[in-house]
């Protein structure tokens, strides 16, 4: 069981890492354009459209890579105190209440508006003769499913901690490395930090 | 379970009970009701812990569809149909939204530049310079702050990074522990206030009201709180001294090298005069060859770059305005497009009819109508900004331009206001020059190496946001493009002298091609240059970015 939840992990964290390089290609594109517009007066027709897909794909499919990571914000005001039980209890019920029901109707919505649009061969009409858009709107039931799949996840994982009464491991998140990168960067040793906890544990900066 | 966990569960409680009491009986409720009852039980939900992004989700759902039930008269298939069509709207919309475009590259310019390695440098060199001052680590840090958070849109790694570095520094020093760590919170929540704030991009897109006023308007405000927690610690720091005692004089002191020193021995302490008298007579021992000239071109860059901002304001404002016959014209140009700088401005404003020492009164400059809220100095930053990376290059161009310029060309009269613009200017580099020694000279090449990039890259963003120049999708891209050159500089900066000297030997002629193009536009834009940029110069460009 815990191999095919982190499995799903990883699947989400993959897909969420690999549309995250399209930051950069978005990047490079708008001021490419901008480059080209200003000091070449040379404009594209397509840029803005491109541009659009390109950030509508990276906003829609981060969405299972957050749920993996624990990242969506919660009102934290009670529910760090609670234990594990409890809140397993609320995530539960919330995300059978809240979660299933929009999400479900997202892709059952998008699937219906993504078919419809390339019933038509639709293509955008920001500019005239735009590059179509039927791929695009594929992209919402195709996110909206990844957030299922990862919800049903964390669905189970609600309901083994509710048996065990702690909360199952996950796909190691990526935080930590990060401040040890931070802590490289500035050139500050783990020893460093100790010795300054030990100097504030003896009274020290009162 | 503890005594606030069930005063949370109280209030809750409270409120889900006044609502239904506040209900009327089943038959008599409308659709504003379940509005009221959605309202209460998200606050409930939200309370709960449930992640914000599907309580809302589910909650839109559940009540759209009974808000569709009731207003159908119960047609189940219809009801469920609309709420399907809404949601994919709405999805839709968000995701094809061009205002919200620039959160991620916001947020990607903030990534970058705050892992350019240049935080502990600069960290360091406004510790050093601001030495002097009570407080000044915590002052150094909230100033380090500010400046990440006019890069950043978000409370981003600043904190963990000024809690690694400035913390036990402060510690060190004797500073209150309270004390370091509210200047460190404080300072690092300061980059969702100060633009470019995703905050406000957010707001704008859902209230629909401009980003552009929005980060015209939320600027001043989160400077003065920069200001006033510097203010506050200033003022803590001598009222209570053993609170942030100052700093011994060891951690004051700043390294002269030899060279320098060597020039300060013979020729004196004042850096501007000595160099120059050095320059003059034969080398002074243990002074490389061309060593004086060099510091001498850093010192003087200051200078340098006044010079040149001045000169091209003047031609701005004074250049004879071709627009005054075709008014009708520039009026309806004039109003709507703001390009920003002097030079444009002085020609619009001019267009309005009027001669522009006119329009401008005496104690204002000519500046662009519709921005007449914005404090004249920030023009004149973002135009110092722009200019900077110009320098001596601008310098030749104008006067290549000023030669080519038709010969009867009469010049307008110079306004009162530039000229007391340029008295105080020149009374500041003044009073700069007599204090320069060559320890602050060393503190200002400190400042060059890590300030001035992270602000020129700042004010550039910023200032083509605030004067129209660009919308904010664009100089968030163009941002975060210019951290990734910074990330990479600082990051070749870093590397051993063998790695780095063939990779730069590549890099110089690519972008000093770039940045001739960018200052041939920039001139072109002052309406210095008649031309726009040949196209294979543009194209060469675009390789060197990407090389």
């Amino acid at each position: 069981m815990q191999n095919v939840l982190l499995f799903v992990d990883k699947v989400s964290t993959w897909v969420g890492q690999a549309l995250s390089w399209l930051i950069l290609s978005l990047t490079l594109l708008i001021s490419w354009e901008v480059f080209s517009r200003y000091v070449l007066n040379h404009p594209h027709p397509w840029a803005f459209d491109v541009m659009i897909m390109m950030y509508g794909t990276l906003f829609m499919m981060a969405g299972a890579y957050t749920l993996a990571k624990e990242g969506h914000v919660r009102g934290d005001v009670l529910y760090g105190f609670f234990p594990p039980r409890l809140q397993a209890w609320i995530d539960l019920v919330l995300f059978i209440c809240f979660f299933i029901p929009g999400v479900v109707a997202l892709c059952w919505a998008g699937y219906i508006y993504a078919g419809e649009s390339w019933a038509i061969n639709e293509h955008s009409n920001i500019t005239s003769e735009g590059p179509p858009i039927y791929p695009f709107k594929t992209v919402i039931p195709v996110a909206g499913a990844f957030v299922l799949l990862q919800g049903i996840v964390e669905i189970i994982r609600c309901v083994i901690c509710i048996k065990q009464g702690e909360w199952p491991s996950r796909e190691q998140d990526v935080e930590e490395v990060d401040v040890d990168k931070l802590k490289k960067m500035v050139h500050v040793k783990d020893e460093d930090i100790a010795k300054l906890d030990r100097y504030l544990q003896q009274g020290g900066g009162k | 379970m503890r005594k606030e966990v069930w005063f949370g569960l109280a209030i809750m409680a409270f409120v889900v009970i006044l609502t239904f009491w506040a209900l009327p009986p089943p038959s008599q409720i409308t659709q504003g009701h379940l509005g009221l009852l959605m309202l209460s039980l998200i606050v409930v939900a939200i309370m709960l812990g449930f992640p914000t992004a599907f309580t809302l989700m589910g909650m839109g759902i559940i009540f759209a569809f009974g808000s569709y039930y009731m207003q159908t008269g119960g047609h189940t298939q219809v009801s469920i149909r609309n709420t399907l069509d809404l949601m994919v709207q709405r999805a839709y919309y968000v995701m094809s939204n061009d205002v919200l475009i620039s959160i991620p590259l916001f947020v990607f310019m903030g990534y970058l530049v705050e892992r350019s390695n240049l935080i502990e440098k600069l960290f360091k060199s406004l510790h050093v310079a601001l030495a002097r001052i009570p407080a000044s680590l915590a002052v150094a840090s909230l100033v380090t702050c500010a400046v990440f958070a006019t890069a950043t849109g978000i409370v981003g790694a600043v904190v963990t990074l000024m809690g690694l570095l400035a913390f036990p520094a402060m510690l060190k020093a004797g500073y209150n522990v309270k004390v370091s760590a509210g200047v460190i919170t404080a300072g690092g929540c300061l980059g969702i206030l100060i633009p470019p704030s995703v905050m406000l991009i957010v707001y704008g897109a859902t209230a629909g009201v401009s980003v552009v006023q929005l980060y015209a308007g939320a600027f001043l405000p989160g400077i003065m709180l920069a200001g006033l927690y510097i203010g506050y610690v200033m003022v803590l720091a001598k009222i209570k001294p053993q609170f942030a005692p100052p700093l011994p004089e060891s951690e004051r002191f700043v390294p002269i090298p030899p060279a320098n020193a060597a020039i300060a021995a013979s020729y004196g302490p004042k850096a501007v005069p000595s160099l120059f008298r050095s320059l003059k007579a034969t080398a002074a021992p243990g002074v490389p060859e061309g060593h004086a000239r060099r510091q001498l071109l850093v010192a003087l860059s200051p200078a340098i770059a006044f010079v040149v901002l001045m000169g091209l304001t003047w031609h701005a404002i004074t250049k004879p305005d071709f627009a005054a016959d075709i008014s009708g014209i520039a009026i309806s140009t004039g109003g709507t497009e703001s390009t920003g700088e002097p030079g444009a401005e002085g020609a619009q404003g001019g267009g309005l009819a009027e001669p522009p020492q006119d329009s401008g009164g005496l104690a204002e400059p000519p500046t662009e109508p519709t921005a007449a809220d914005q404090p004249k100095e920030r023009a004149e930053a973002i135009a110092a900004a722009e200019q900077k990376k110009v320098e001596q290059k601008s310098a030749e161009a104008a006067r290549t331009a000023k030669a080519a310029a038709p010969a009867d060309w009469v010049r307008d009269p110079t306004p009162e206001a530039f000229w007391i613009v340029l008295g105080i200017g020149v009374a500041l580099l003044a009073v700069l020059y007599v204090m320069m020694n060559f320890a602050r000279l060393e503190i200002f090449k400190m400042l060059l190496a890590s300030f001035f990039p992270l602000a020129l890259l700042i004010l550039a963003v910023l200032g083509s946001i605030v004067f129209g120049l660009a919308t904010p999708t664009e100089a968030a891209a163009i941002g975060a493009f210019g951290g990734f050159a910074l990330a990479a500089v600082y990051a070749l900066v870093a590397k051993p002298r063998e790695v780095s000297r063939p990779v730069w030997r590549t890099w110089i002629p690519l972008w000093v091609l770039f940045g001739v193009s960018v200052v041939w536009f920039l001139l072109l834009k002052f309406e210095v240059l008649t031309s726009g940029p040949p196209v294979w110069v543009g194209w060469m460009s675009i390789i060197a970015i990407a090389a």
